[in-house]
């Protein structure tokens, strides 16, 4: 680009200042889309890269296969099975981490933290940095503990935390602690967040699940050499499944179990709905960011005649075509570079927002950030400003000079960019529908029925903490059912919004064969659970404590009556709630043994989790015993508030050492719903620009097309056409596109939202309505950006107009 | 210098075909300053149009020198456009966005290899046609005999051997249509081959050749007694 191909650029820009703002700020504002966006898809897409070689690391999952669910993977496997790999491969190099909630006691305030229980060889495999002191000789001292540097500054904010005691209760036993290193804090791009670390000792621990195959207890995480390394190592795992397994699980232990590494960095997308999410997302950068460039391509088309003269002259004075695109071409990259240096500054404006509304820390690395964005403005530049070149170098000289009239690209010009406003608005009606459908799905699952009246209800989370003994449990329970504030309280081993522990066995009819029957969810509760949660019947009865037989506890060795859920109907062969009354059922126990149970109710389903999971089946059983793991529900009357510091009071008075932690069912569940709050919300955002990008474009093109029509308009009027034929025939032009571009837009959303959908149990039905209402939404958005010119075109007196040239 | 052979030139659009030129054989030596004229519509235009390269004809042979231009390349036609050809529209056709100067300048922006002293040359064609005290200003601020004498300057800033002028004066006032054709007289003068279309006999008259042409064709070549 020669010096008068710079300054005729900038001249330009300033003589035509509306089309250079429409232009450039069209393109930063598809450019700052497609940064904030790919900061998100690169957060996402980049969990645990801060770990040095994570490429080498891999997570164990344990893939369930079982008849009656859906194939699951989860993230915990026993917390034997790194010994049994070690017995049977000697060369495995691997490491284990215990998750847990840990009380950390000080000056009699018991305060809860997030603790990490690990192996010695912890930081071989997963090499968090070391901030301070011999973290790899702490590992192997039961005494020591590492901190993170965030909690080391909580609870010695002078610094110097190493060498300090602090006391912790894990598992009900009080003990204290010699700090002994500290870690570097982690970024928010991880899921490993734990802010203590301890070494795991078994013993602890252990209980009967420890080496039970079937049971899910902790992680455990492997490390190779090469990706190859892993597979190999991989092919070997289901003759270990079924050698190793067979002593808990029937048949062919590999044929229900099997262990998929998954290498660290994929861990995070594995979560269901997770690569959707950020593939949508970051399809919605690049749309919108190619919807700003077909504004571009638009824009320069539509005005390219305006520049035939030029384009003649610098023809005549001996331009070549060649010479000419590449002027053309270095305006359009020249453009695409200030679109680049505002967009980036707008995406620093707004990530602020983004992150606000989605619970993000996106930041842009300057560092890494700039060089793919020349190579952006580089590739935005070309892309966009190619065909104008070579559109605009292609005007004959003699014909361009031998005429009185600006060319206006043809019928064939007219047409592309028909097509180009059809594109654009396709993908924004989709954009539409996609918002709609989004958000109709985030309110239809806080608002859903979950079979229980989840308004009301409050989560005792602590209630399940291990620092707490069976007759404080008993006091809170009575002191609960005690409070004015409390309609009732019960306890279970499960709750609404809690995975954290689940169990689940296989169940069978007399006479069926024990490994064919289904997997069904069990459920332990107390007493008035169905009261509390005002679960309804659908026949037959709740379990009550009138009944000796419904008491898991003292039913001795007669079955003992269990409730179960509709969803567990068809997987156990009844017709209907009533054909299952009265019928036995036989449960597997934990060591193979058959367990018969008798079914007195059936209740309409609950749902507990998340609603992309399939809703399972379920049964309930009663017992006065104490169970494994128990989280507290009640149902108070009047305000949270007061129900809470009545939780918090009871609670300091009975266990005043151990961290009261509660929460409302709501928010509990809330968790649920939040990733895909969040993406809703950046597609919302993404969404909305894409179709503000789109009027912004068919806004100049309307009033370039418009000022071109002018003596047209004189024309037409001169003959007898009012001016709501004007109108008609000005906004008629750009409606057509529009219209087309709902017989592409339809069947893409369509497509990609019946897909999105798929993802959960608990979804909306595509509804007709959203597809109807984005289009209405649509044409509403086109004749109001382009009726304000056609009004004023259309009241042009005619003399005047047919003066205009 | 130059010699047309034959040269036809159609247009042909879906239904229609128009001839513009039938049959042209036209010669012309260096130096010399050749008028053309007619009604409207008889292919004058087109006529300078192929002289000045920036058109093909449909037939025909066009010789400048010993060299047949239609075994030229696009890229090789814009380059003996650059280097040998000057060019004067009747409406000016200058970039508004760019000064009188950098107009002028532009003349050689488009040549290849050492062009010696620029700016020395820039000065010197504005001085030649007296435009030098409005070399800053941009063309609508200047009057239409101004505009044409820096859109001559940029034809000559180049040191053309042909200069194509069509309709000259036909936007312009009697007394700068005079300064205008007085400036081209000047450069024949000093050796400048030109070739003009105009519409005034008067004009004409101040060529040393007057050809007239009618249907596309040449039907008559009066060389001026001097």
């Amino acid at each position: 680009m020669n010096r008068f191909a710079l300054v005729t650029f900038y001249r330009s820009l300033v003589r035509h200042k509306l089309y250079a703002a429409l232009n450039i700020g069209g393109l930063a504002v598809g450019i700052a889309v497609f940064i904030v966006l790919g900061l998100y898809v690169r957060f996402e897409t980049s969990y645990e890269t801060f770990l040095p070689h994570h490429q080498q690391v891999y997570l164990i999952k344990n893939r369930w296969k079982l008849v009656g669910v859906p194939t699951t993977d989860y993230d915990g496997t026993m917390g034997g099975l790194l010994e049994e790999l070690h017995q049977d491969f000697p060369e495995t190099v691997g490491t284990r981490l215990k998750s847990y909630q840990i009380s950390v006691l000080r000056n009699g305030v018991a305060t809860s933290e997030q603790a990490a229980l690990v192996d010695p060889s912890f930081l071989d495999v997963l090499e968090v940095p070391v901030a301070a002191g011999d973290a790899r000789a702490a590992l192997r001292d039961p005494s020591a503990v590492l901190l993170s540097e965030k909690i080391a500054r909580k609870y010695f904010p002078g610094g110097n935390a190493i060498g300090k005691r602090m006391t912790f209760s894990i598992n009900g036993t009080a003990r204290d602690y010699r700090v002994a290193a500290i870690l570097k804090d982690v970024p928010r791009n991880t899921e490993l967040d734990w802010n203590i670390v301890t070494k795991l000792v078994p013993n602890q621990l252990g209980g009967p699940g420890w080496y039970h195959w079937g049971s899910g207890t902790l992680n455990t995480y492997l490390k190779f050499a090469t990706p190859a390394d892993a597979a190999a190592y991989a092919r070997r795992l289901p003759s270990f499944i079924d050698r190793r397994g067979a002593h808990d699980m029937l048949g062919h232990p590999s044929q229900s179990l099997s262990f998929p590494l998954v290498p660290i960095r994929d861990v995070h997308l594995s979560r269901p709905g997770s690569k959707l999410t950020v593939t949508t997302l970051g399809l919605v950068g690049l749309l919108t960011l190619l919807i700003a460039i077909i504004n571009y391509v638009n824009l320069a088309t539509a005005r390219s005649g305006l520049r035939a003269r030029e384009v003649a002259i610098r023809k005549v004075l001996g331009g070549s075509r060649s010479a000419l695109v590449r002027h053309f071409l270095g305006e359009a990259v020249a453009t695409a570079a200030m679109a680049a240096v505002i967009g980036l500054a707008l995406a620093e404006l707004v990530l602020p927002i983004v992150n606000a509304s989605g619970d993000l820390s996106l930041s842009i690395d300057y560092a890494t950030t700039i060089p793919p964005l020349i190579l952006l403005a580089l590739i935005v530049g070309v892309g966009a400003g190619l065909y104008p070149a070579l559109l605009l170098s292609r005007f004959p000289a003699a014909a361009v000079l031998a005429s009185a009239r600006t060319p206006g690209g043809g019928r064939t010009g007219a047409r592309l960019r028909e097509g180009l406003v059809m594109i654009q608005f396709a993908l924004a009606i989709s954009f539409l529908i996609g918002t709609a459908v989004l958000f109709a799905q985030t309110v239809h699952v806080r608002s859903a029925d979950l079979g229980f009246q989840r308004d009301g209800m409050m989560i005792v989370k602590s209630f399940g903490s291990t620092d707490l003994s069976e007759p404080q449990r008993v006091s809170l329970l009575a002191a609960y059912r005690a409070s004015p504030s409390i309609v009732s309280a019960t306890i279970a081993d499960t709750a609404p919004g809690d995975g954290s522990y689940t169990n689940a066995t296989q169940m069978f009819r007399p006479g069926q064969e024990q490994k064919d029957g289904p997997n069904i969810s069990t459920i332990s509760i107390g007493k008035d659970w169905f009261e509390t949660y005002d679960a309804r019947l659908a026949a037959g009865r709740f379990l009550d404590t009138a009944h000796r037989q419904d008491d898991l506890g003292t039913s001795g060795t007669n079955p003992a009556n269990v409730v179960i859920n509709r969803a567990a109907l068809p997987l156990l062969g009844f017709a209907s709630p009533q054909a299952a009354l009265g019928q036995t059922v036989i449960e597997t126990g934990q060591n193979n043994e058959k367990l018969p149970r008798i079914i007195v109710g059936v209740i309409d389903n609950i749902r507990f989790y998340a609603p992309r999971e399939k809703l399972p089946g379920m049964m309930f059983r009663y017992s006065t015993k104490p169970f494994d793991y128990t989280v507290a529900v009640v149902r108070y009357r009047g305000g949270e508030d007061a129900a809470m510091r009545a939780l918090r009071e009871n609670w300091r008075q009975i266990a005043p050492q151990v961290p009261f932690e509660a929460t409302t069912a709501t928010r509990n569940l809330a968790v649920y719903y939040k990733p895909d709050d969040r993406a809703a919300r950046l597609f919302a955002i993404g969404a909305g620009l894409a179709v503000a990008i789109g009027c912004v474009g068919l806004w100049g093109l309307a009033s370039f097309n418009t000022q071109r029509r002018v003596k047209e308009v004189g024309i037409r009027k001169t003959l007898g056409a009012s001016s709501t034929d004007i109108v008609k025939l000005l906004v008629g032009q750009f409606l057509r596109p529009v219209v087309i571009a709902n017989v592409v837009a339809w069947p893409l959303a369509f497509v990609a939202m019946r897909t999105w959908l798929a993802g959960f149990d608990d979804r909306v039905a595509l509804s007709p309505l959203y597809f109807v209402g984005a289009t209405l939404v649509s044409l509403l958005i086109a004749v109001g950006t382009v009726i304000a010119q056609s009004l004023r075109a259309a009241r042009a007196a005619p003399a005047w107009a047919l003066r205009h040239e | 210098m130059i010699r047309l052979e034959s040269i036809q030139r159609r247009y042909a659009s879906d239904e229609v075909e128009t001839t513009a030129l039938a049959d042209i054989n036209l010669a012309v030596a260096e130096g010399e300053f050749l008028a053309i004229m007619g009604p409207s519509g008889c292919g004058k235009s087109t006529l300078l149009n192929i002289l000045g390269t920036v058109d093909r004809p449909s037939a025909g042979r066009y010789m400048f020198g010993d060299r047949d231009l239609a075994a030229l390349a696009e890229a090789e036609l814009a380059q003996l456009r650059g280097r040998t050809l000057g060019f004067v529209f009747q409406s000016f056709n200058l970039i508004d966005e760019l000064t009188i100067q950098e107009n002028v300048a532009l003349g050689l922006a488009y040549r290849k290899g050492a062009q010696g002293d620029k700016r020395q040359r820039i000065e010197q064609a504005m001085d030649r046609v007296g435009i030098s005290h409005r070399a800053r200003h941009y063309p609508h601020q200047l009057s239409g005999g101004q505009q044409q004498r820096a859109a001559i300057a940029r034809a000559i800033v180049g040191d053309p051997s042909l200069i194509l002028a069509d309709e000259p004066t036909g936007n312009l006032d009697t007394e700068n249509g005079q300064q205008v054709m007085d400036i081209l007289t000047s450069l024949n003068g000093e050796g400048a081959t030109i070739i003009m279309v105009t519409h005034s006999p008067s004009h004409a008259d101040m060529a040393k050749r007057r050809i007239d042409m009618l249907d596309g064709r040449i039907v008559s070549s009066v060389a001026r007694a001097i």
